[in-house]
């Protein structure tokens, strides 16, 4: 039912989901962190250029990232001097193209656990003999796990359904850059509604799996 | 151990300045008594290394913990603190055990701490594979103090642990918090505004009064200072240390010796030589100007009138005794202090209607 | 999302509501996207004659046009890069006119950063070119056309690894004007435009390396009794518009080819 080119485009959305998940909780945890706890004045700007791919359309992110990622462009010239070519139609300049799109929905969820566990466990465990990090580690991350399923969750769900940055950075390169979004985009515009129904649908079934998962597999909140 | 607990905080918050400068002994239980916002907790979380004061000087014996004129200052986490929060603080996310552990853990294990000991002094050992969420109130705060105490804490710091709950969890605690002052060797501050606790836990008093004024010294000459009555207004009264002296098993009673005389109290369990707290309210004493003969008050002594004070009620005084060594207080009438010609330095006879074991 | 939910429902809603027959005639054109700045002359200047009339214009991929069509979209006429799809409206029925052919599009050899007009697609082995956009030869016609012309030319195979595909001709024209493709092969229409020719420069590909491209248009039945519509269609054959199609770059369409 579904072709290799499907089977590829499916194969690469996964690979794409789960490294952008896996990135963006390596370096949104701590920029989370920092927001949740900072009193900074610099906190409300950087909560608001978080924010920022929540509300712009993909186009715009999509076409900063293609000046940028040109040969002339801030990043293209650093990834150029650098002898790693251009980003853009690559696999890794997806992978940042889908950070940044992905962002808010990793950091916010991350954000709320965190402001969520409040001051008072991580003055305890700095009572009990804890160091910032060893409280973050044994306090911080426990008691915000719900955060990051929901964070994962949101961050995976989201890179898979992106759309429009792909479309504008990508290329449409075969185990490159054509995600699924892409491949039933394509089958569409091609007439080939066979191919589209197959990918599309079973792009739902999947996401409605991993989402009944998720959800079946978290406690009820507790009261206390 | 051994060493003088050194503080100077000046507080500043808004509307509220409050020079603290205090030196508490290094061993018993020494309490922070006031009204709210009196600076109690801030002066406990300074302790703590949770809030650092600017220019505060805090030192446990030589181990300097903030310095501000070196620019010191130790981290929460490398002093060697147990804190006991006033709204019970576990770990939603660890067991009972777990939560004991945490502290104990990072403090390397010592051997030196009887981890058995301590559950069965809180009475906790059912508790242990519990979940943090799964216990009442009293359940979690009772293991909250073992988990500071197994972190081998050189100080105990301790904020108004029993006002968060009710008063039957009160009763359940304080038993546990008594037996702490006499089985442990670690010096513990105890934030509290609930005077019924202090009388009955503290050896060493810190007033943090409404006038942002603060005086401090052993309780019980502290507690029978007509000076600070109108800190302890709600029930002004003393504390006597006494020692079991002798049983008799024919009227059920035994006599407490105590440096201003003896006091007879229902037959003790404890053996003669054992050290028993009493308070004393100044409810509970009345005075007369001849040796009373037919009376059915058992403790009746002999003592000079020192002074006396107004308090808030008109109609009656508060009065400072000295029998021996021992102030006690007694609250009469306007009536009968000038009925019966009082005034210092008169010898009069005391009665003791009852007296209230602590501890 | 928002963004194509926007041009999938709620944009032919909008157009729906704002093509509703008012005193003044009034009609929408879905047009090729290497016709953009041909149509948008060619619009100007029939406004001019009919100042009352509303003409509105949207650009994209002729492939996507023919779906939106097919399920309902509201435009009252369809000007293709390829005949072939005015043609299948027309057998399926959803045409209000035989689809005529009005221009012949060309493909040509783009690049912003070197100057093109030197070069051949034999060039394009050269490692230099890392990256060639064309567009999607799935549903552009434009990318049909470029890939067959690089088949013919016989350097397929060595460039194939190399494609990068734009959604539609414009985008394939913006993927080389920011350089992150260094060359492309895009319409002729558009490397003439002064937007992209300023930088760089354009070689014709010769027409025999592919198909010809019949640029067809077709009434929609949408438009069956908007008296507009057929008046733009007969504007199409007037001298003036086809002197602008000449003007970007579209040939006449020889005797012959015409359908």
């Amino acid at each position: 039912m579904l072709s290799a080119a499907d089977l590829g485009a499916l194969w690469l959305t996964l690979k794409l989901a789960t490294t952008v998940t896996l990135l963006l909780f390596m370096l949104g945890t701590p920029v989370a962190w920092w927001l949740a706890r900072s009193r900074s004045r610099w906190r409300h700007p950087v909560s608001a250029l978080v924010a920022l791919p929540l509300v712009l359309p993909p186009t715009v992110l999509g076409f900063y990232l293609l000046v940028a990622f040109g040969p002339h462009g801030p990043i293209g010239v650093l990834t150029q001097s650098l002898g790693i070519g251009l980003l853009s139609f690559t696999f890794p300049g997806l992978v940042i193209a889908s950070m940044l799109y992905s962002m808010p929905f990793v950091i916010q969820p991350l954000r709320n656990a965190f402001e969520a566990i409040g001051e008072r466990p991580l003055e305890v465990a700095a009572t009990l003999r804890a160091g910032p990090l060893d409280r973050f580690f044994s306090v911080a991350l426990p008691l915000s796990r719900r955060g990051f399923v929901t964070a994962g969750v949101l961050g995976f769900a989201h890179t898979v359904g992106e759309f429009g940055v792909v479309l504008m950075i990508g290329g449409n390169i075969p185990q490159s850059t054509r995600v699924v979004s892409v491949q039933i985009f394509d089958h569409v515009e091609a007439l080939q509604y066979g191919q589209a129904h197959a990918l599309a649908g079973g792009l739902m079934v999947f996401s409605f799996l991993v989402l009944l998962a998720v959800y079946g597999s978290q406690p009820r909140l507790r009261s206390f | 151990m051994g060493d003088t607990i050194r503080i100077r905080l000046p507080l500043r918050h808004a509307g509220f300045t409050l020079d603290l400068d205090l030196s508490l002994p290094p061993r018993g239980i020494s309490a922070l008594y006031g009204p709210s916002g009196s600076g109690k907790t801030s002066c406990l979380r300074a302790l703590a290394g949770l809030d650092r004061v600017a220019n505060g000087y805090i030192a446990m014996g030589d181990e300097v913990w903030q310095d501000e004129s070196r620019q010191l200052f130790v981290p929460t986490h490398q002093r060697a603190i147990g804190y006991v929060f006033q709204e019970p603080s576990l770990f939603a996310h660890l067991s009972v055990r777990g939560n004991l552990d945490f502290g104990h853990r990072r403090a390397g294990r010592p051997s030196t701490v009887d981890t058995q000991a301590i559950v069965g002094m809180l009475g906790i050992g059912a508790l242990l594979d519990r979940r943090a969420d799964a216990l009442s109130g009293g359940e979690r705060q009772r293991v909250a103090i073992a988990r500071a105490l197994m972190s081998r804490p050189r100080l105990l710091l301790l904020d108004e642990p029993l006002a968060a709950l009710d008063s039957a969890r009160k009763a359940e605690i304080l038993p546990y918090l008594a037996r702490l002052h006499d089985t442990l060797a670690v010096p513990a501050i105890y934030v509290s505004h609930a005077l019924e606790e202090v009388a009955q836990l503290a050896d060493y008093l810190v007033l943090l009064g409404d006038d942002q004024q603060v005086h401090s010294g052993p309780l019980p000459p502290m507690l029978a200072r007509l000076d600070l009555a109108a800190a302890f207004s709600d029930d002004p009264g003393v504390v006597i240390a006494t020692t079991v002296a002798a049983h008799d098993d024919t009227d059920h009673l035994s006599r407490l010796d105590f440096s201003g005389g003896q006091l007879f109290v229902a037959r003790r369990p404890e053996p003669v030589g054992h050290a028993l707290r009493y308070r004393i309210h100044a409810r509970d004493v009345s005075l007369t100007r001849v040796q009373p003969e037919a009376t059915s008050i058992l403790n009746v002594l002999r003592a000079d009138v020192t002074g006396m004070t107004l308090t808030d009620t008109p109609a009656y005084l508060l009065v400072r005794l000295q029998a021996g060594d021992t102030a006690l207080l007694a609250r009469i009438s306007r009536r009968s202090w000038q009925g019966l010609k009082l005034a210092p330095g008169v010898k009069v006879w005391v009665q003791i209607k009852s007296a209230a074991l602590l501890g | 999302m928002s963004c194509r939910l926007f041009k999938f429902l709620l944009l032919p809603i909008i157009l729906a509501l704002t093509t509703l027959p008012a005193s003044a005639g009034s009609i929408t054109i879905a047009a090729a996207a290497d016709l953009k700045f041909a149509m948008d002359n060619i619009t100007a200047t029939f406004r001019k004659a009919h100042p009352d009339d509303s003409v509105k214009v949207i650009y994209g991929s002729s492939g996507k046009f023919y779906t939106q069509i097919r399920q309902g979209a509201p435009f009252d006429l369809f000007f293709s890069a390829d005949i072939g799809y005015p043609k299948k409206l027309a057998r399926a029925g959803l045409t209000a006119s035989t689809p005529r052919a009005y221009a012949l599009g060309r493909i040509v050899l783009w690049s912003a950063e070197v100057d093109a007009s030197k070069l051949s697609l034999e060039d394009l082995v050269k490692p230099s070119f890392d990256r060639i956009a064309v567009a999607n030869p799935q549903h552009a016609p434009y990318g049909e056309r470029a890939v067959e012309a690089l088949k013919s030319s016989g350097v397929w195979n060595q460039v194939k690894g190399k494609l990068v595909y734009g959604e539609n001709i414009g985008q394939t024209a913006q993927f080389v004007r920011t350089g992150n493709a260094r060359i492309g092969i895009i319409a002729l229409s558009l490397a003439l435009n002064p937007a992209f020719a300023s930088r760089g420069g354009y070689a014709t590909i010769p027409t025999r390396l592919y198909k010809p491209l019949i640029q067809g248009f077709v009434i929609t039945r949408h438009a069956a009794d908007n008296p507009l519509a057929k008046t733009f269609a007969k504007f199409i054959d007037s001298a003036s518009a086809q002197a602008i199609f000449k003007h970007y770059g579209f040939a006449r369409i020889p005797a012959g080819t015409a359908p």
